[in-house]
């Protein structure tokens, strides 16, 4: 059982330290996010959850610990973190939806983008295969074979678009695919900015407060659509303040206090019967 | 009416009309590529810039940078074209003629002032656009390329057109390094019977027409790009 639970840990998080000049916001966090868990953070404001979730992603580089994801620590400055934030989705609580693209291409723009990367990457490693084996057949050795293209060009545009497509049909906008970001309201650009990290088909998505900057009406709409991607067994890691939504979806919940994990469990554990005396106020006060 | 007789005279029996065209050209030709290697230095300044800046190599470059900006901001245009014409070109015992040269140091000089005016716009643009486009895994530059930076020029449009329209003003200067635009045109017309109302009048008609050409299709422009936001 603990081999297997070993093998599940998508992202684990080892004394992960982040200050902000002297202010130390993360003080040393040990965290194994596993496949298929939907892990909410809670906790007071400024005790650092959402430098907590961007600091998953490199968005702020962390000064202390590691994290590994994929057998890579994204903490070492030489690792690709372009590469791994494809795979790390990420919900930001201003929607952030580009301004200048329609929907349509908000959703498609990363997709096509590194689908066109690997057709060069595969190009590039074709040419210099090339190149070596004229050096091979001088000293008799077997050349290399080229990599195939496996997708061309517009096999890649056309598939973005196909699933940019269904995942607006998904989420209820197929209407709204060449509207500007402008015209959506809170909700609606919440739900689209969702299906655009769902498009580059993450294994595991940040969600960075995802409703706190929308109108109370509009919340429903987005842990909706949140819920049904938990259902569909996505792995989440949500920072919210609607404990609501936390008690319900949620596997595991954390409670992050001045920078440390004060307290973790299941729902009913945390929320049935807090320990620590700060999530007790800290609850008192939210619920 | 003597004046308008000799302007006429001068302007279309001796074709002055022809020097005057050629004049135009140049000065166009001076301000809109001065402009565009201008935007195309000012941008990648800017960049330099606004960059996050981890280890020594883009500090160094952002000192030379600075250097860059200081010097054309801080020497009149005049100097400038002066040292380009008769100092740099001489030395490096090349054969250029002085259009080039203007265009290369109009270009470098509005590169000085467009990436104080980039910068202000790249920073007018919300850093969630950035890190939004960083956490779908697109690499810096893309992320600029393809959101922020397309999303500050509409900001800055009314700022780039100013700058285009002082360009097209300065062209007035490059007589001094003996490149004949629509300045001195008019000026060896007048030169030629040292009758200047006419001529002198004319050249500012032209300016000003130029100019508010210029406006028109800025605002236009801009129109445009405000449209493409608004409704699909």
């Amino acid at each position: 059982m603990n081999e297997r639970r070993e093998k599940d840990v998508i992202i684990s998080v080892q004394g992960l330290e982040k200050s902000f000049g002297k202010n130390n916001v993360l003080k040393g966090i040990d965290l194994d996010i596993r496949n298929g868990e939907i892990i909410a953070v809670i906790g007071p404001s400024g005790c650092g959850k959402s430098t907590l979730l961007r600091c998953l992603n490199c968005m702020e580089d962390p000064t202390g610990g590691s994290i590994y994801f994929e057998g890579e620590d994204l903490v070492d400055t030489k690792v690709d973190i372009n590469k791994h934030r494809e795979h790390i989705g990420m919900v930001f609580q201003q929607f952030n939806l580009f301004n200048n693209k329609t929907v349509m291409q908000n959703i498609t723009l990363a997709p096509v983008y590194c689908g066109l990367k690997k057709i060069k990457a595969t190009k590039r490693y074709n040419r210099t295969v090339k190149f070596k084996n004229i050096f091979r057949k001088i000293f008799g050795k077997a050349p290399l074979s080229q990599k195939a293209i496996e997708k061309d060009k517009t096999a890649v545009i056309s598939e973005a678009n196909s699933r940019a497509e269904s995942l607006l049909k998904f989420i209820g906008l197929e209407d709204k695919a060449n509207d500007y970001p402008s015209t959506l309201s809170g909700g609606q650009k919440q739900r689209i900015a969702i299906a655009r990290a769902v498009a580059m088909n993450p294994k595991v998505m940040l969600f960075d407060e995802p409703t706190s900057a929308l109108d109370p009406e509009m919340v429903g709409e987005v842990l909706d659509l949140m819920k049904e991607l938990a259902n569909n067994g996505m792995t989440m890691i949500v920072v919210t303040h609607e404990m609501g939504f936390a008690r319900e979806v949620a596997n595991r919940v954390i409670f992050l206090d001045e920078g440390i994990i004060a307290e973790e469990g299941t729902p009913t554990e945390v929320f049935g019967n807090p320990k620590s005396e700060r999530l007790k106020t800290f609850l008192s006060k939210v619920l | 009416m003597e004046a308008w007789d000799i302007f006429y005279k001068q302007f279309i029996t001796y074709h002055g009309y022809r020097d005057v065209l050629d004049g135009l050209l140049t000065t166009v030709e001076i301000a809109v590529l001065g402009l565009v290697i201008g935007i195309l230095i000012g941008t990648l300044i800017a960049v330099v810039k606004v960059m996050p800046k981890a280890s020594v190599f883009p500090k160094v470059i952002e000192k030379i940078c600075d250097c860059y900006v200081a010097f054309f901001r801080g020497t009149p245009m005049v100097v400038q074209l002066l040292i380009g014409y008769f100092v740099i070109v001489p030395s490096l015992e090349i054969s250029v003629s002085g259009l080039v040269v203007a265009i290369i140091i109009f270009g470098l000089n509005s590169g000085a002032y467009v990436s104080e005016i980039m910068r202000a716009g790249i920073q007018s643009v919300d850093r969630g656009q950035l890190e939004a486009g960083r956490a779908v895994g697109l690499p810096y530059s893309v992320a600029m390329m393809k959101i922020v930076i397309p999303q500050s020029v509409k900001n800055i449009l009314p700022t780039l057109g100013n700058e285009f329209i002082v360009l097209i003003k300065e062209t007035s200067i490059v007589s001094f390094i003996a490149v004949v635009d629509v300045t001195k045109a008019f000026r060896s017309i007048g030169d030629a019977n040292y009758e200047y109302i006419i001529p002198y009048l004319m050249l500012a008609a032209i300016y000003l027409v130029l100019v508010l050409g210029i406006t028109l299709l800025i605002r236009l422009l801009e129109r445009r790009l405000k449209r493409d936001e608004r409704k699909a």
